[in-house]
């Protein structure tokens, strides 16, 4: 092949040297940041044990956000553009092969050719060279012919797009990188937490390293979130119950799964995350040491008086902790007896294990007691807990795009590496009674393969030429 | 009802364990086949691994059955354990497969090993659980056996292409120069060139796929094809690697030893994006 010169920038773009050299630069540097940790909390972890000098270094190669710096991206590019160019510039050359017209009569490929690939025929070389015309036809799409009174040649062949393989798996990749663009430039990844029973309209979009509110047009309502346990206590299912609204009306219901996300009007809304905190509400059970009777169960919410039965007393929750004192969840409760003064005291949920492990700790601390206001003793029954559920909302116009390379690329590898091009060759010659009628093949590649299928031709050609005979 | 029970020792295990034995018998075999040049005991050798292949065969399905039996049925192909086992079983099949159809049974005894350590840490490791656990939301995907079954077959054929590069390298090396009996048996290096590569793309191809189910998949769950997630990484340097090698063999015309070499070196990334990412945080970390 003769080298342009003359384009110096062309030929370094279009050298698969370089490309080879940009495959390993992006193999190596896509280590750092499986290294480095490239998220914020992680990430300013890892910070804080740096140098300053090291820190400013990082810094200014974008290290903690490495896969969106400059200088990656740029390398991507440059490989895109190799490819691009490394394409434009083989293309031609294989549109020309391809276009090409085989010749039939040439007799290189019967070079050495080993001697069960020659038969023998008794039959005329006119009725011969139609019997094997016949019978190539129907094997091979592509025929061409070159005939003279005394020898025929056939030339067949098939997989010669084969050769369009690598650049289908080539333009894939890139679509795909194509498709990425797209989705950065005109899609969003945001997320929201929503309470249990409440709305929103909008979700914060993260970024690089800062927050921004994204107003969806449509409100989203999350009706319910559950959790459903395994018996050995592993998550089985995350759950939501959501409503999309517009205009005040109820657009879409719909159940929101892990690995089953929703579509609406364009946007994706994933199952990512959930949280709990603490209600409003509580349920406490009272038992009264002066009467012996059942113990009785009050719910209770925050801040609104209610009764204390069999007594004038009123009781009040006034506060609620989900971990007090590093004690587990707890109650704060106010009782306001008549005429006399207010008492204020903590109920732990887990009063039971609290007093095992720590005994004599009511009895010392009056403020924990729960048997404070006598002849009653408190105990904590339930703390409402309110759940939110924590929504992955993207939208991405390029899915479509990627998914398409993802097919092409599949397509492409098939192509390039699963099919050859093969190609036959078969000489006729002799004088009646007595025609050679020679096989010989080539292919791309899996010459292995080849030599099996000219076996395999060589024979049923010649008990379709030679039916009679046993053999 | 399932209940966890860590105590409870199952048939699976138990012929599994069994199994890690045959693939070291078969290895023994084939390499007294290669030290005493006797290709007898290569035929005992192969008996070995096909009756290994099938006990393998029969407990990975016992193991599929049990956790439908515990109500959690799923394919076994969600945790260390399983990915293990299957990863075993996956190479072994692949060299069968090869056996027969090049008629030489050397590379059995630089293949065997490997099946053998995978199940033998899978087995006797306490790292890794062999108990049948429930899926959580993130796995209950169809996705998984595709994603898990396609990488598997690429991560086995990259260890034959591995186990071939390591005999091609002996081959080449001054010690094959020694008359000793042990290389005499070893395949031509073309055709050890030649089959390395061919392994190489039947683990590329999958490779490929494995990344694409694993993409559509994370789309699904997690809202984002794409995250640079450790494993997602290294999967994508170890693609590299082999695109390197592809693009090195097919166009510069790259062959023998730096092939070889390459290989060798695209399996160290398989086996670091198998186990050294367990290592790094990220979202697989369901697979330790």
């Amino acid at each position: 092949m003769v080298k342009k010169t003359s384009k110096p920038l062309w030929d370094f773009l279009s050298s698969v040297r370089l490309t080879v050299v940009l495959l390993i630069l992006v193999a190596i540097t896509s280590i750092f940041g499986t290294i480095i940790p490239q998220e914020q909390v992680t990430a300013t972890r890892f910070a804080r044990d740096l140098s300053p000098g090291l820190l400013n270094l990082f810094n200014s190669l974008q290290l903690f956000d490495m896969y969106h710096s400059v200088w990656f991206r740029s390398i991507i590019c440059l490989l895109a553009l190799n490819l691009i160019v490394c394409s434009l510039d083989r293309f031609p050359a294989t549109l020309k092969l391809f276009r090409l017209t085989p010749k039939p009569d040439r007799s290189k490929p019967f070079e050495g050719m080993p001697p069960h690939r020659v038969l023998t025929i008794e039959g005329g070389l006119k009725e011969t060279t139609d019997n094997v015309g016949d019978f190539l036809k129907e094997r091979y799409n592509t025929m061409v012919i070159k005939k003279t009174d005394k020898e025929t040649y056939f030339h067949c062949e098939k997989g010669r797009f084969t050769i369009f393989g690598v650049y289908l798996v080539h333009l894939s990749v890139l679509i795909i990188l194509m498709g990425g663009i797209i989705g950065s430039l005109l899609g969003f990844n945001g997320y929201v937490n929503i309470l249990e029973g409440e709305s929103t309209d909008t979700v914060f979009l993260r970024e690089g390293m800062s927050y921004n509110d994204k107003d969806l047009g449509f409100g989203i309502h999350c009706e319910n979130f559950s959790i459903d346990f395994y018996d050995n206590g592993m998550p089985k299912e995350y759950r939501s119950d959501l409503k999309f609204i517009m205009e005040g009306k109820t657009v879409k219901e719909a159940i929101l799964l892990v690995n089953h996300p929703i579509k609406f009007k364009g946007i994706t809304f994933y199952q990512a995350s959930y949280g709990s905190l603490a209600g409003d509400k509580a349920l406490l059970k009272i038992s009264n040491a002066e009467i012996d009777m059942h113990d009785f169960t009050l719910e209770v919410e925050l801040g609104k008086p209610v009764p204390l039965p069999g007594n004038g007393a009123r009781l009040i929750l006034a506060d609620i902790s989900d971990d007090f004192m590093n004690m587990g969840p707890a109650v704060k409760i106010s009782i306001m007896p008549e005429g006399r003064e207010e008492i204020s005291f903590w109920l732990f949920k887990y009063q039971y294990n609290i007093k095992k492990q720590y005994p004599g700790i009511f009895d010392n601390f009056p403020k924990l007691n729960p048997s404070s206001y006598k002849p009653y003793t408190f105990y904590v029954d339930d703390i409402e807990t309110v759940y939110y559920s924590g929504l992955q909302v993207n939208k991405n116009p390029g899915i479509p795009l990627v998914y398409t390379g993802f097919f092409t690329i599949i397509v492409g590898l098939f192509v390039t590496f699963l099919t050859s091009h093969r190609r036959i060759w078969v000489h006729i010659t002799g004088k009646p009674g007595n025609i050679s009628v020679k096989v010989a093949g080539k292919a791309s590649k899996n010459q292995v393969g080849m030599e099996k299928e000219l076996d395999r031709l060589v024979t049923s050609l010649d008990s379709c030429l030679n039916p009679g005979r046993e053999i | 009802m399932f209940k966890p029970g860590k105590g409870d020792i199952m048939l699976h295990s138990v012929i599994l364990s069994y199994i890690t034995f045959f693939y070291f018998l078969s290895f023994l075999f084939y390499l007294l086949m290669m030290v005493m040049e006797k290709k007898a005991f290569g035929q005992i050798a192969t008996i070995i691994t096909l009756t290994g292949l099938a006990g393998h065969t029969f407990a990975l399905i016992v193991r599929w059955v049990e956790s439908y039996r515990l109500d959690i049925g799923h394919a076994p192909l969600s945790n260390l354990y399983e990915s293990l086992i299957f990863f075993s079983w996956t190479i072994i099949l692949l060299y069968l497969l090869m056996e027969r159809r090049i008629k030489n049974r050397t590379v059995g005894t630089f293949v065997t090993p490997l099946a053998f350590l995978a199940l033998a840490y899978a087995s006797f490791s306490d790292n890794v659980s062999s108990e049948i656990r429930p899926l959580i939301p993130a796995l209950q995907s169809n996705w998984l056996t595709a994603h898990v079954i396609t990488c598997f077959f690429g991560y086995a054929a990259f260890a034959l292409s591995f186990g071939i590069s390591l005999m091609y390298l002996l081959k080449k090396s001054h010690m094959a120069n020694i008359k000793t009996g042990f290389f005499n048996l070893l395949p031509g290096a073309g055709t050890l060139d030649e089959l390395n590569y061919n392994m190489v793309i039947i683990g590329f191809l999958m490779l490929t796929l494995g990344i694409i189910t694993g993409s559509v998949w994370a789309n699904a769950a997690w809202g984002s094809y794409w995250s640079w997630d450790p494993k997602e990484t290294w999967s994508l340097i170890t693609w590299l690697v082999y695109a390197t090698m592809l693009h090195a063999r097919m166009v510069r015309g790259w062959k023998g030893k730096r092939l070889a070499s390459l290989s060798i070196i695209g399996f160290a990334c398989v086996l670091f994006t198998y186990f050294g990412v367990n290592f790094l945080a990220g979202l697989h970390s369901y697979a330790v």
